[in-house]
């Protein structure tokens, strides 16, 4: 079984955004960056498929010199492969990040593509979808439980209200959701492994962005708190202002 | 390694006169690799600590609980320090006390677990043990299946550590040594299996007479080691600390450190090495403290305002600032003198030790009278701080003691040199070589006033100020040596001030 995932860095959830001068970009220089949270679904899934399967697990990502550090990330929890795909910044445009994708998966010969179901940053959740179109290749997105058995896939996935049991058969891509496993931590002997991998490097012409960034915005500040009161007095004026003023009741 | 491969310590170095600036300035950097696998070394810990580490829970139960001591293991904790080919993974010093640090941050117990075994424990056997010795044990530490703890204090022999009363007595028909005695306040004693213990043997001297010196041994929970139950401790509570007994314990002859007769060196050697990992435990717990400090102040309001815009508040919050920013200078100049590999590094680990455990006392008893009422209440983190904080200023060498060590080592060279000077001056023909020398390093000495060259525009005064006061130390360094001869060593006073200077001007 050939195994790739392909991940995305992300700025930390704890991170303070702060916008660019340009208003269209984020400023990253006092940003930390993390391995995207759902993208470590998808690293932990394949790896417990390599030790089930013995297979190889190939990380693969796109953006600058910067992510290295986050495929370090994935090789070290136990990733045998890593590709980057070199460009000078992250697209906005998740069709450009898919189509790059989509080469360099092609040439794999991947039996299982896992991604997580969104990156936290830009959450599109585009990416798995638009593989599954381009490879064409089935895709089941938000999947909360994986069984592979020969080349027959069965997996849960999260629907509104209920779970959905989707069978498939291999290639398959697989976008992950939480709940789907624990990602392990990366040991210090994974760590050390890792530093024996060479990351491979492409460089892939892109194709045209078609998505433009307009303006970016904080969201508004919350409004200051108001106390009203206090003890049961206080209650009829709480009911008229959630009424009249905050109209979340009727 | 032979004395003639060392170079000087630079601390030793300016009490003598002589700033040896390459070896401190610039700033040391760390390799980009190294930076790259220690980055990722510490974000697994973050994650680990944040799901499995409950300080505040560890310190009422009074222990770390089994499974998160077993995770630590399995993560590769316990073989930080251990080199690859003994089955650990032999990151270097600095890379080692960062990762304290970062445990410092979030548990103060944890980080001397793990210190204990990796500081102290194991690091006899790392520095002075033989090749088969190694292969023995060390891939066992490594894998944290087996829990080193460092065995040199006793109810009698604290700061004396050569007052030890623990015994060996060689059995030379079972080719074993026989071993009494009680070790106390013993780190990881109720949960290690591998001890490094010293005790006193009675040696035949060349001369025939016989003396007293001491041994190190490696002694394993299985030769019949007992241990206490736990102390009930003012903080660290989660932390094993109990007394270790040997009753009759026979250890092979072959279980031995270094040399008959020669584990004082042992010893100190180990303390010299280890005490840098405190420093970094105190610089993480210092750095938590600031940043809930900072959390509260800018959330409590008084008088219609946020504590933070108070200027007394901001006072208190700079110095904390200042205080962290010259611990973490010192504790890392320190390591990267030590991952040097030929430096003699004693005076500066025990000074960092000295600085960053009494800074960090000092903040956690800030950020307490910020958070005020609050902070003295156990549903809030500060009272914990200010517990776990207290016990770094006693332990591997009591503050005050090690100042007395940075102060009497610095000067003894010099000392070593005026006592040259004096006799030479008794015998002018004979002495003529070391007068000569005297005068050029005079010159010499004069020269550091201008050594420090290519700093910032915005440090050239503090440039100015230090070599200043580089230059002054040495002086009174001189001073106090023609003056009081051989009683310095009983003024304690001048010894603490002196030393203090030298901990500054580092």
């Amino acid at each position: 079984m050939n195994i790739a995932v392909c991940v995305k860095q992300v700025p930390d959830t704890e991170a303070r955004i702060k916008i660019g001068e340009d208003k269209k970009s984020i400023d990253e220089s006092e940003i930390n960056f993390i391995l995207n949270p759902y993208d470590e679904l998808a690293v932990e899934e394949a790896l417990k498929l390599k030790e089930a399967h013995e297979s190889d697990v190939t990380i693969i990502s796109l953006g600058p010199d910067r992510i290295t550090s986050s495929m370090r990330s994935a090789l070290a929890m136990g990733a045998t492969k890593a590709i980057h795909i070199k460009i000078d910044s992250t697209p906005v445009d998740p069709m450009i990040t898919a189509t790059a994708l989509a080469q360099v998966l092609k040439e794999g010969n991947y039996d299982v593509i896992l991604l997580g179901k969104q990156a936290i940053d830009d959450d599109n959740a585009q990416i798995g979808p638009i593989l599954s179109e381009l490879l064409d290749i089935p895709a089941i997105n938000v999947i909360t439980k994986l069984d592979i058995q020969g080349d027959v896939v069965i997996a849960e996935r999260q629907i509104e209200g209920g779970v959905e049991k989707t069978e498939a058969k291999l290639p398959v891509i697989l976008t992950t959701q939480r709940g789907l496993n624990e990602p392990r931590y990366a040991s210090l002997k994974g760590i050390m492994a890792a530093k024996k991998i060479q990351i491979e490097e492409k460089n892939i012409s892109l194709t045209d962005n078609k998505i433009e960034i307009v303006e970016i915005n904080n969201p508004p500040q919350k409004p200051e708190g108001k106390i009203v009161g206090e003890g049961a007095e206080a209650v009829p004026e709480l009911i008229r202002l959630l009424k009249e003023e905050a109209k979340v009741i009727s | 390694m032979k004395k003639s491969e060392t170079l000087p310590s630079f601390s030793k170095s300016l009490f003598s006169g002589y700033l040896v600036d390459e070896m401190v300035f610039p700033y040391p950097e760390q390799d980009k690799e190294e930076k790259e696998n220690l980055d990722l070394i510490l974000e697994t810990f973050r994650k680990f600590a944040e799901d499995n580490i409950d300080s505040s829970k560890f310190d009422e139960i009074c222990e770390v609980p089994t499974t998160v001591i077993d995770d630590l293991k399995e993560l590769g904790f316990f073989g930080l320090v251990i080199p690859e080919e003994y089955g650990g993974f032999g990151i270097t010093s600095t890379s080692y006390v960062r990762v304290l640090e970062e445990v410092g941050k979030v548990d103060g117990s944890i980080a001397l677990l793990i210190g204990a075994h990796q500081s102290i424990g194991l690091k006899g056997l790392l520095l002075f043990g033989t090749k088969e010795q190694k292969e023995k044990y060390l891939p066992k530490l490594a894998t944290g299946e087996m829990i080193a703890a460092y065995c040199l204090t006793e109810p009698s022999a604290g700061s004396d550590a050569g007052g030890i009363k623990t015994r060996v007595v060689r059995d030379k028909k079972k080719g074993v040594y026989i071993l009494n005695g009680t070790k106390m306040w013993i780190t990881n004693g109720g949960i290690a299996d591998f001890f490094t213990v010293f005790a006193k043997e009675e040696i035949e001297m060349p001369d025939g007479e016989k003396k007293d010196k001491i041994t190190a041994l490696m002694v394993t929970r299985d030769m019949g080691v007992a241990s206490s139950k736990q102390e009930k401790k003012l903080g660290i509570r989660a932390s094993s600390t109990t007394e270790v007994i040997f009753d009759n314990v026979e250890v092979p002859f072959e279980n031995i450190i270094g040399e008959r007769g020669k584990g004082f060196k042992v010893a100190m050697e180990v303390l010299n090495s280890g005490r840098v990992g405190l420093a970094g435990g105190s610089v993480g717990g210092s750095k938590t403290m600031l940043k809930q400090a900072i959390t509260h102040v800018k959330e409590r309001q008084q008088f219609n305002r946020p504590l933070i815009e108070f200027e007394a508040i901001k006072d208190k919050i700079s110095q904390i600032a200042i205080n962290i920013y010259a611990a973490e200078s010192m504790t890392y100049l320190t390591t990267a003198l030590i991952d040097s590999g030929k430096v003699d590094y004693s005076l500066e680990s025990a000074m960092s030790k000295t600085y960053a455990t009494d800074r960090l006392w000092e903040n956690a008893n800030e950020v307490l009278q910020m958070a005020g009422g609050i902070g003295y209440s156990q549903e809030y983190p500060y009272e914990q701080w200010v517990r776990d904080s207290r016990i770094n200023s006693i332990f591997e060498g009591t503050n005050e003691i090690l100042r007395l060590f940075v102060a009497l080592s610095g000067i003894q060279e010099r000392g070593e040199y005026l006592k040259k000077i004096g006799k030479a001056l008794k015998d002018p023909i004979k002495g003529f070589g070391v007068l000569s020398d005297y005068a050029v390093s005079y010159v010499k000495d004069r020269l550091t006033k201008e050594r420090i060259q290519d700093v910032h525009s915005s440090l050239t005064e503090s440039k100015a100020l230090f070599e200043n006061w580089a230059k002054n130390l040495h002086i009174t360094t001189e001073r106090v040596l023609m003056k009081y001869g051989k009683s310095i060593i009983q003024k304690q006073i001048i010894q603490t001030r002196l030393a203090d200077a030298m901990i500054y001007l580092y």
